[in-house]
């Protein structure tokens, strides 16, 4: 502890809480948004994402065809909208896991 | 609904105060009371954490200042210092709340909230409401842009267009689903294993061996899916601010 810094005690002990997290967030990747996740994790994840939409994609065609009257038609066009914006989410979940600390 | 020893019946709905308003039904029930239990801590522990205010923190202060930092520093990495710091005291409740909902639920019978969709459900449907009302009221008009990714030829937008909107709509859905079955999923798991203890006489010891190391991976995972909730809330408070 005689190392030249502020005599002040409380702006000393600011200094080294300072340092201290320094050296506890080098250890981190900073700025990646979303932890990386277990392999587990990650398979439960995209198949949740593909399946959300393609629930949200059936629904909307159902509330489609039930207020325009066009069944089934709504429903089938939804459903492959739905499919198209499933596979796009995954894409993009995927996307972001591989931004993890592994690098790329 | 669910028969006696089941592994479901953990999930059960009980009326504890039968209530009814007209012909709705606003009982008070167990995950209502499990509701309350977590909110009067949250509110004891940041009460009596930040009371003192000590220099050198004691253990409840502590807490109370760890959770705040981690919050604090999650809104700053991913909405920015500027325009999120508004959002600070929403997403720490929501953080605080959903990881007070997960943890209590892992106390013998006791209930799990978070475990039901519709209480997930209503929570994403709150942010995602909340962020499309922030989104509009920041950038009006503009707003529909993010419909239409940047770059891609104007003959595909009537086909992306329609899978922008759905993708966008799919996000409370998809954050309700994520919260709750890996609740449910946990805690059924735990359940079907508890079950194999009493089958199995003598071998029952191994189901508990399983089950602890089961129990543990339930503690990481009540910790780490309060945290996707809250960081998928303010990635989506990013995309309203900021817009891409």
């Amino acid at each position: 502890m005689s190392e030249g810094g502020p005599s002040d005690p409380l702006a000393r002990l600011g200094q080294r809480l300072d340092r201290a997290r320094a050296d506890e967030n080098r250890g981190r990747s900073s700025g990646s948004a979303e932890p990386s996740p277990s392999g587990l994790g990650a398979g439960f994840r995209i198949g949740i994402e593909l399946v959300a939409s393609l629930v949200v994609g059936l629904a909307l065609g159902w509330v489609f065809d039930h207020f325009l009257g066009t069944r089934p038609w709504g429903l089938i066009a939804f459903f492959f909208i739905g499919a198209a914006a499933g596979m796009m989410n995954a894409f993009r979940a995927a996307q972001r896991m591989g931004r993890g600390p592994r690098g790329g | 609904m669910a028969a006696e020893g089941s592994p479901l019946e953990q999930f059960q709905i009980e009326r504890l105060v039968p209530l009814h308003i007209g012909s709705v039904d606003v009982s008070y029930t167990n995950s209502a009371l499990l509701m309350t239990i977590a909110v009067v801590l949250i509110g004891l522990l940041l009460i009596a954490g930040t009371s003192r205010g000590a220099l050198v923190p004691g253990r409840l202060q502590s807490m109370a200042e760890m959770a705040y930092e981690f919050v604090s520093g999650m809104v700053d990495e991913n909405i920015g210092h500027h325009g999120g710091r508004e959002f600070f005291p929403l997403v720490f409740s929501i953080f605080m709340f959903v990881f007070f909902g997960n943890t209590l639920g892992l106390i013998p019978y006791s209930f799990t909230f978070t475990s039901h969709i519709i209480v997930t459900f209503a929570l994403a449907l709150f942010v995602f409401l909340l962020v499309t009302l922030v989104a509009l009221w920041k950038h009006g008009i503009k707003f529909f842009t993010m419909f239409f990714p940047p770059g891609a030829p104007i003959f595909m937008a009537p086909i992306l267009i329609p899978i922008e909107i759905v993708s966008y709509l799919s996000r409370p859905v998809s954050l309700s689903i994520r919260l709750f079955a890996n609740m449910m999923a946990g805690h059924t798991m735990m359940a079907v294993f508890a079950g194999f203890t009493i089958t199995l006489g003598i071998f029952g010891f191994f189901p508990i061996a399983i089950n602890v190391a089961l129990y543990a991976l339930e503690v990481i995972v009540t910790a780490l899916q309060a945290y996707v909730f809250t960081i998928l809330t303010c990635l989506y408070l990013r995309d309203a601010v900021h817009l891409h």
